[in-house]
């Protein structure tokens, strides 16, 4: 993913499809599901060894018993709070940041070729780093989903805040506003459709952040969980893994779509 | 304030006399480096006074630096040379009591009606209550009752100009700068508020300073147009609108008296013949 397209990764909200268009489209997406879980189901039944691709039943048998004995609560709920955790630091430290690079436009240009180099750096190469300096316990995990996540906030409110409207600012300006009354109440407001996009990218990103470093040293999480699975050539614990993830993932942008339908609203017009 | 007529009293005489110009622009200078690094002189010279409750409307081709004037008036741009007064004060900053209107609407577009009026009261200082009863207030006096929750792109472009007059007017300036704030509206709606801002106007009798490139409408508006060459921008006119108020567009049509300073003020303008 390169930086033009987290930057550019606005909403267009499209108007609401006529119901019978809706209902169709939600029959089709289960239609859709459906097929590929069935045919997969019909894989591993008529033959493939459930060793390369389990089976969809007995994921959902392992999620159930996972769901049961409360592993699956424990290893979800600490993958959650660590990406979630850094996602709000990233939130709570990139805003100002990007607003810091708007507005001392020539700090930004020193800084600029520094700040592009380790937006392009993997950050997963820095896990073990992280685990050296942060140990192996959830601070650690943090860090990782936050240093993923900080760079797309970071860019994100600067490349908003560069097409904020000149003459808003000016008005503000000849109603003699406070410096710190524009930056609220007209910068800030002004990329809130920018911070969504950002958070959009920031649920998928802090996941990675966090799963890796889980990947790599840890002992709960879903990272772990699909790590340990995998050592033992338990396809469907790792497929069971995934499929958490997957649905963790799908919850975060469902929040994140609800956000952009209030927030963003002005923006897609 | 009226030149050319008789002041109505001796003490009417007095209180002109003693009190400060509300704007007073001295031998104003106004230079840009251009893209060649040479100096472009916009405004050259520059002296203007408008009195207290004075509707000045200033006429020029593009360029001219109508636009810029009403910069440094409030105080967003600094002159270059000489200076500019807002009631006997040099203007280093923006002044108290300055309203400005732009040509596009300028509103917040993520707010409602009523918050995009509301933040003009707020920066006026009015207090949360005072807030609730002043702009409903004004959204009843601008007809834009039943709109209060609308945000700016469900508008047309008439009514968030009226939403841009509303947080002007919630802000409760005494002198307004009004940078063609109709030249983006189709000929009828700028008819129209030409005609709401004439009953603000009269109901309010603040300074205005009104930029515009309609030369019918700076006559139907003002008691003074004033012309200004192409750059550097100097005054060409300064022309009393001696016609009767309230003045109204439709009427004034026929008026040959309307017909003859819309002449001057063509003549004026100078434009290059057709080639």
């Amino acid at each position: 993913m390169t930086a033009a397209t987290e930057t550019a990764a606005l909403p267009r909200l499209r108007a609401v499809a006529r119901p019978n268009r809706r209902w169709r489209l939600v029959r089709d997406r289960v239609l859709l599901f459906t097929v590929i879980l069935a045919a997969w189901e019909a894989a591993g039944l008529l033959g493939v060894d459930p060793i390369w691709v389990s089976r969809p039943s007995l994921i959902a048998e392992r999620l159930w018993s996972l769901a049961l004995t409360g592993d699956l609560w424990r290893h979800a709920g600490r993958t959650v709070t660590e990406a979630g955790i850094g996602l709000l630091l990233a939130f709570v430290v990139g805003v100002p940041i990007g607003v810091a690079m708007a507005r001392y436009k020539y700090g930004n240009a020193v800084a600029e070729p520094l700040i592009l180099g380790l937006y392009s750096l993997p950050r997963v190469a820095l896990a073990p780093l992280f685990i050296i300096w942060f140990g192996i316990d959830l601070f650690s995990k943090v860090m990782m989903a936050f240093s993923t996540v900080l760079f797309v906030f970071m860019l994100n409110v600067h490349e908003g805040l560069k097409t904020v409207d000149r003459d808003l600012v000016d008005l503000f300006r000849t109603m003699r506003a406070s410096p710190g009354f524009i930056t609220r109440r007209v910068l800030l407001a002004w990329v809130v459709p920018w911070m969504i996009a950002g958070l959009r990218l920031g649920v998928g990103l802090s996941l990675i952040g966090a799963v890796v470093a889980e990947l790599i040293g840890s002992s709960a999480g879903l990272g772990w969980y699909i790590e340990r699975a995998g050592g033992h050539l338990d396809t469907t614990g790792v497929f069971a893994g995934l499929v958490a993830l997957m649905v963790i993932a799908m919850l975060g942008n469902a929040v994140v779509s609800l956000l952009e339908r209030r927030f963003s609203a002005w923006r897609g017009a | 304030m009226n030149d050319g007529q008789p002041a109505a009293s001796a003490a009417h005489e007095h209180r002109l006399s003693t009190v400060p110009a509300k704007i007073a622009v001295e031998a104003l200078d106004i230079a840009f480096t251009g893209l060649d690094g040479a100096e472009v002189l916009v405004l050259d010279g520059l002296d203007l006074r408008v009195e207290p409750g004075e509707f000045v409307a200033i006429v020029g081709p593009s360029g001219c630096g109508k636009s810029t004037l009403l910069r440094v008036i409030s105080g967003l741009l600094p002159p270059s040379g000489g200076r500019v007064l807002v009631d006997g004060v040099p203007v280093t900053a923006p002044p108290p009591g300055v309203g400005f209107m732009f040509q596009r609407d300028t509103l917040m577009p993520w707010a409602t009606v009523f918050d995009n009026i509301a933040v003009g009261a707020e920066l006026a200082g009015l207090t949360k209550a005072e807030i609730g009863v002043r702009v409903p207030e004004l959204i009843g006096f601008l007809r834009l009752a039943g709109f209060e929750k609308h945000r700016p792109h469900q508008l047309s472009g008439g009514m968030r100009q009226r939403v841009a007059l509303g947080r002007l007017l919630a802000y409760g300036p005494d002198l307004y700068l009004m940078d063609e704030p109709f030249g983006a509206l189709d000929s009828q709606t700028k008819a129209v508020m030409g005609r709401e801002l004439l009953r603000v106007w009269a109901t309010y009798r603040r300074s205005v300073v009104f930029v515009t490139h309609d030369i019918e409408e700076a006559v139907t508006l003002a008691d003074r147009v004033i012309v200004l060459s192409s750059r550097p921008g100097r005054i060409r006119l300064d022309l009393p609108i001696t016609l009767p108020r309230p003045r109204e567009g439709r009427a004034l049509r026929g008026d040959p008296v309307f017909s003859r300073l819309c002449g001057a003020v063509w003549d004026a303008l100078d434009l290059p013949p057709i080639a």
